[in-house]
């Protein structure tokens, strides 16, 4: 127990004071989520930059304005003249510019004149049409402000008509209503981060510690192979609980992430993809034999799972025959596992085949290693 | 004598090449035994098998009486290994790397006071990648001491060296044997094995080809004495004179010769004609390890000329 003990301090120390350890673990997540968060984590939803010119100030323009910012879907911008807003828009600073007329609201008569007096006066109104501008190339920025402007317009019109909404639409989003994207890239940069550190970490790691003889000197001592192994492993599992932490703080600290299920089962999941990983790694050290055999072969596996296993878009807008080989990859179903658990408050039982294919790997790794994997060669 | 090491017939083939073909020696307790030999002469693969590191293809191995296949763990914890040109951990510290190495054993020995035989106790929080290379050496031997170990293997520790930082290092071997401790030291510079070694084995290619105590193998060479001559020429006769007592070689340098004489009388009759020529400046030498060395290495090639 003093040996594993001592073993497990050392292989900390040695892993916070190697740069290129520390930088997989750490730097490389932490880099990802700032340019990920940057982009679309902190204005969440944000479907880009609109302006109200509003030339009638009437009652109706101005709710007809605070329909548009209620619908949180926009950045507002404000106090530019037409022509300016105008020319924004060509050099793509606005998405959208919306013109309300001076005649928009206008009350042309202020009571119908009504025989029989049963109908109650109505105020009569001017005709107007409300002006959209948009940039070409924000389609979406248009269609929205279309559609919400459209929505407005048509439940005024019928208001003032005296009809009554018969049919309507219910918005519901599935899981967590303030789920954006940011939050699915975030639970891909965990895995990824997981990956990256445990493959490359274990795998060049043994290779150097391999040329550099350090293997084959624990071996002239009778230190048991186990106790090695196990020091090393545990060591990085502790690291990658930091590094799930600290991608976790600064994501919901700094770029508003969420997580909505429990954070406990998110890091035991890392944990079971820390080990699952790290055994990916053991079986790339027992084929390769100098440190650069092992880069280049983790690099092979990372790389295409990195891209494919839907790290930052779900698998399956990908060609169906390619879903039905990349769902089986590791990677795959340990970021369904983290997903179900942090965005959908699930449990991670809930899909059991994620759970098999993980174990399997585990247990496919494990024996190769435990075959293969020698600290010296014979 | 207590025999510490006993090595029978050993065999290591690696597919069709053989690294050691069937050798056999004993290592007694208290001495330092040399293993002489070229790169690739199987001095390190016949090391690394007695340290349990690799797996003989045939032989019999006996450390402390005990067989090393069915002892490795006891035979390990009494043993101190230095490995050639053997790194360490590069992010750790001197003293966190013995500490580390202490922890394996059952018994451990004072990091600090093997700090201090070879002078690093200054350096002790420093890494690896901080320290000069004599100093590495140095640092390497102490932690094969960590679990103050009855047996110690030296691989050819003074490889790489210049001749202060070796001489330094021989120091410490000799330190080492005071303390009681057997060693056994690969090396491929003679004049090392020289100094240090009590007993030594030449190997070549797989093979033993002599094994004895140090002083008493050199006798075996062919020509046990030598004389130096240094002189503006010799003539054709003066040649032919010398020649009769034994072999004269031109020397490494311009206007030497070296007259290899294969016995005392004829070194005393050399030495008169000697004074006849009164060349310049002339030396008397007892032949070395490394006139052995190259006379059994030079032989073998020859044969083997001869059989293709």
């Amino acid at each position: 127990m003093k040996t594993l003990a001592k073993l497990f301090i050392a292989d900390l120390k040695i892993l916070v004071r190697n740069r290129q350890a520390l930088f997989w673990s750490l730097a490389f997540p932490l880099i990802f989520t700032v340019v990920f968060g940057l982009f679309f984590g902190s204005e969440s939803q944000s479907l880009g930059s609109l302006m109200i010119i509003d030339n009638s100030k009437t009652e109706l323009s101005e709710s007809l304005s605070d329909a548009i910012k209620d619908s949180e879907v926009f950045t507002l911008k404000e106090g530019l003249s037409e022509e300016q807003a105008r020319e924004d828009l060509k050099k793509g600073k606005l998405g959208a510019l919306v013109i309300i007329p001076k005649q928009f609201g206008e009350i042309v008569e202020s009571s119908i004149q009504v025989p029989s007096g049963t109908i109650p006066s109505q105020p009569k109104f001017n005709k107007a049409d409300i002006k959209v501008v948009y940039d070409p190339t924000s389609i979406q920025t248009n269609s929205t402000v279309v559609s919400v402007v459209d929505k407005f317009l048509s439940q005024f019109n019928l208001k003032v008509q005296g009809a009554e909404n018969l049919y309507s639409i219910e918005e519901e989003k599935l899981g967590n209503e303030n789920l954006t994207y940011f939050d699915f890239v975030l639970t891909g940069i965990i895995g990824m981060a997981l990956m990256n550190s445990s493959i490359i970490g274990i795998a060049v790691g043994m290779a150097k510690y391999r040329e550099d003889k350090i293997l084959k000197r624990v071996t002239t001592t009778p230190l048991r192979t186990w106790k090695f192994i196990v020091a090393e492993v545990v060591s990085r599992l502790i690291v990658n609980l930091f590094q799930i932490a600290l991608i976790l703080i600064v994501s919901t600290q700094f770029f508003n992430a969420h997580i909505v299920g429990s954070i406990f089962t998110v890091f035991m999941i890392a944990l079971l993809g820390g080990l699952l990983f790290q055994l990916i790694g053991f079986t790339i050290a027992s084929f390769t034999k100098t440190t650069d055999a092992a880069q280049g072969m983790s690099t092979a596996l990372t790389i295409p799972m990195m891209f494919l296993t839907g790290i930052f878009f779900p698998i399956e807008q990908l060609p169906k025959w390619l879903v039905s080989v990349v769902e089986l990859l590791p990677l795959a179903p340990l970021l369904r596992m983290i997903r179900t658990v942090a965005l959908e408050a699930e449990s991670v039982f809930t899909e059991p085949k994620n759970f098999i294919i993980v174990a399997v790997w585990i247990i496919v790794c494990f024996a190769i290693s435990a075959s293969r994997f020698r600290l010296s060669e014979e | 004598m207590e025999k510490y090491i006993e090595v029978k017939d050993l065999h290591k083939r690696y597919g069709k090449s053989s690294a050691v073909k069937g050798i056999s020696f004993d290592v007694y307790k208290g001495e330092v035994f040399g293993l002489l030999g070229e790169n690739g002469a199987g001095k390190s693969t016949t090391l690394e098998m007695i340290e349990g590191l690799r797996r003989p293809t045939s032989g019999e191995i006996k450390v402390f009486g005990k067989n090393i296949k069915t002892n490795t763990r006891f035979i390990k914890q009494k043993i101190g290994v230095q490995l050639q040109s053997s790194a360490y951990y590069s992010d750790l510290t001197l003293r966190e790397i013995l500490d580390l190495f202490c922890s394996f054993y059952d018994n451990c020995t004072s990091t600090q006071e093997l700090l201090e035989i070879v002078n690093l106790e200054d350096k002790a929080d420093k890494t690896v990648g901080q320290i000069s290379g004599g100093q590495k050496q140095r640092f390497s031997i102490i932690a094969s001491l960590v679990n103050d170990p009855e047996l110690v293997f030296l691989d050819e520790p003074t490889t790489g060296l210049d001749p202060l930082a070796r001489r330094n290092l021989w120091d410490i071997v000799l330190e080492i044997k005071k303390r009681g401790k057997t060693i056994v030291i690969t090396t491929h510079y003679m004049e090392e094995a020289e100094v240090l070694c009590d007993r030594v084995a030449i190997m070549d290619r797989g093979e033993i080809l002599v094994i004895g105590d140090t002083d008493q193998i050199i006798e075996k060479v062919d020509y046990p004495f030598k004389i130096k001559l240094s002189t503006k020429g010799l003539s054709q006769k003066e040649r032919g004179k010398l020649s009769k007592f034994g072999n004269l070689d031109p020397g490494e340098r311009k206007n030497n010769f070296v007259l290899k004489l294969p016995n005392k009388a004829s070194l005393i009759n050399a030495l008169k004609e000697v004074e006849n020529i009164n060349p310049e400046t002339f030396t008397v030498e007892k032949a070395s390890l490394e006139d052995l060395f190259i006379q059994l290495t030079g032989r073998r090639a020859e044969k083997d000329e001869n059989l293709s």
